[in-house]
């Protein structure tokens, strides 16, 4: 199967300080990859390297499909309600109507907060919405950065449920973290160790 | 599923786009509570603290030298400086506030062009609804004939224009807040101070050219008592607005513009992950 996400020799540095060292990293279809790395190892700056937010200094990354980008710190607009949001992310991916919005608020369990604005939002209603908003156009690929930061335990569970739906459309998921509780779910896991990529383990089928 | 067979045409965003930042530009409560209560309050000052002195102010386009009521000049100058501080704290704390969300929105696929057409529009709109306010509010001070009014309006119109582009460049520019507001207030008293003949030897000097209020302030003292019509010192203003928005705008661009490394359907050997 053709990977949509193909990372070779990535490298970057923030003036002496090399964080990518030459990252490698394919990714296909429906595969769920976590990028684990201790703090300051370089994996925020590795996916918005893979986003496109970020320029490289060096390599090649190829993405076949479409992306959904999920930044670790909500990127929002504190004066517009969750229903704005969606509006405005519908017309940003050309979406006819704000369905899958409206089913994905649903299935993450906050849809009392839909004419709320977003400045009034708790720290995990926030994260609720960023994770939303990559996710309307039902990407091919999707970047998470610790997505479940401030989830509580019922969020972090239906998480995990979205997660298995995604999968099953197809759409492969890559995830920062710097803390792996359950290990199982992934189908790899990858160390982001001195700038490189190293895989951890074979876990899973790519559904598992 | 998300309907992406048949995608929304892209002028579609527009119109979403203008909403969304005319609401943003209308949230800031601090600079609505300035406008209702600062501006009311500081014609009342500064025409109490001047009284009715006479004073004199240079028209440079035809050289005359106008004898004018210095308070009611004061009045003209007095709301240039309160609406210059309100629009451009108001654009600029929008501007900046949205920018990271500007450019999630951009990568999302939304159109650059109509992400900054609106907030054009949407800045345009906003100064020339505090340009009107403040005019109308200048009524309970002083009542000018039409002719003279208006053109107040039109220097005020011009002069939040420029702030508000002002403001819409400083956004996109500076990181902090503290740094933008001390430019916005710095550059709004000194340019709209230095205007007014009231205690400034610097007054009905050239080199009050080169400031941003020149323009609207010479319009608006031509048309409340000159009875004539600068129409190219009211351009000249306009002018500095095309240029701070322009500038600011194409800030914008840069600040908000993808920066893809990516080719899409690129034929590549699958493998996993590797070392």
């Amino acid at each position: 199967m053709n990977p949509v996400l193909k990372a070779e020799d990535v490298r970057k540095s923030y003036g002496r300080h090399q964080v990518l060292r030459g990252v490698d990293l394919t990714v296909a279809p429906g595969q769920l990859v976590a990028v684990v790395g201790e703090n300051g190892a370089g994996k925020s700056t590795l996916l918005n390297c893979l986003a496109g937010t970020l320029v490289a200094d060096h390599g090649r990354i190829d993405l076949n499909g479409t992306l959904g980008h999920c930044p670790q710190e909500p990127v929002l607009s504190g004066s517009l309600t969750v229903e704005q949001h969606l509006r405005y992310f519908a017309a940003a991916y050309r979406l006819s109507t704000m369905d899958s919005g409206v089913r994905l608020v649903e299935q993450l369990g906050y849809t009392g907060f839909l004419g709320t604005p977003a400045a009034d939002l708790s720290g995990g209603t926030r994260q609720k919405l960023n994770l939303t908003l990559a996710l309307l156009h039902e990407p091919d690929v999707l970047l998470l950065d610790e997505p479940y930061q401030g989830f509580d335990w019922e969020t972090y569970l239906r998480f995990w449920d979205l997660v298995r739906d995604l999968r099953t459309g197809g759409t492969a998921i890559v995830i920062i973290t710097h803390l792996v509780f359950e290990q199982d779910r992934f189908d790899t896991l990858a160390d982001l160790t001195d700038g490189r990529l190293t895989a951890r383990a074979e876990i899973g089928s790519t559904h598992a | 599923m998300p309907d992406l067979a048949t995608p929304r045409p892209r002028y579609g965003q527009f119109t979403t786009a203008l909403r969304f930042a005319v609401r943003n530009q209308t949230r800031n409560r601090l600079a609505g509570i300035l406008l209702v209560a600062f501006v009311p309050v500081w014609y009342l000052l500064m025409q109490n603290l001047v009284g009715h002195q006479t004073l004199s102010f240079r028209l440079f386009a035809t050289g005359t030298v106008l004898t004018v009521d210095g308070g009611r000049l004061t009045l003209i100058s007095a709301g240039l400086n309160s609406l210059t501080l309100i629009v451009g704290f108001a654009v600029f704390d929008a501007i900046r506030k949205a920018l990271a969300f500007d450019r999630r929105l951009v990568f999302a696929g939304y159109w650059q062009h109509a992400l900054i057409t609106a907030k054009t529009l949407a800045v345009t709109l906003i100064a020339a609804a505090v340009a009107g306010y403040g005019a109308l509010v200048l009524l309970a001070f002083w009542r000018p004939a039409p002719t003279a009014w208006l053109a107040i309006l039109a220097g005020y119109t011009v002069i939040t224009l420029t702030y508000g582009a002002f403001g819409l460049l400083l956004g996109v520019l500076v990181r902090g807040d503290l740094e933008g507001f001390f430019l916005i207030i710095m550059g709004g008293l000194l340019d709209t101070f230095l205007q007014n003949p009231l205690g400034n030897p610097l007054a009905n000097k050239p080199v009050l050219q080169w400031f941003p209020s020149f323009g609207p302030m010479q319009f608006a003292v031509g048309g409340a008592f000159g009875h004539t019509a600068l129409w190219g010192h009211l351009a000249l203003g306009l002018v500095w607005t095309a240029g701070f928005a322009l500038a600011g705008l194409v800030i914008f661009r840069i600040r908000t513009r993808g920066r893809r490394q990516v080719s899409r359907s690129l034929p590549v050997v699958p493998r996993e992950v590797a070392g």
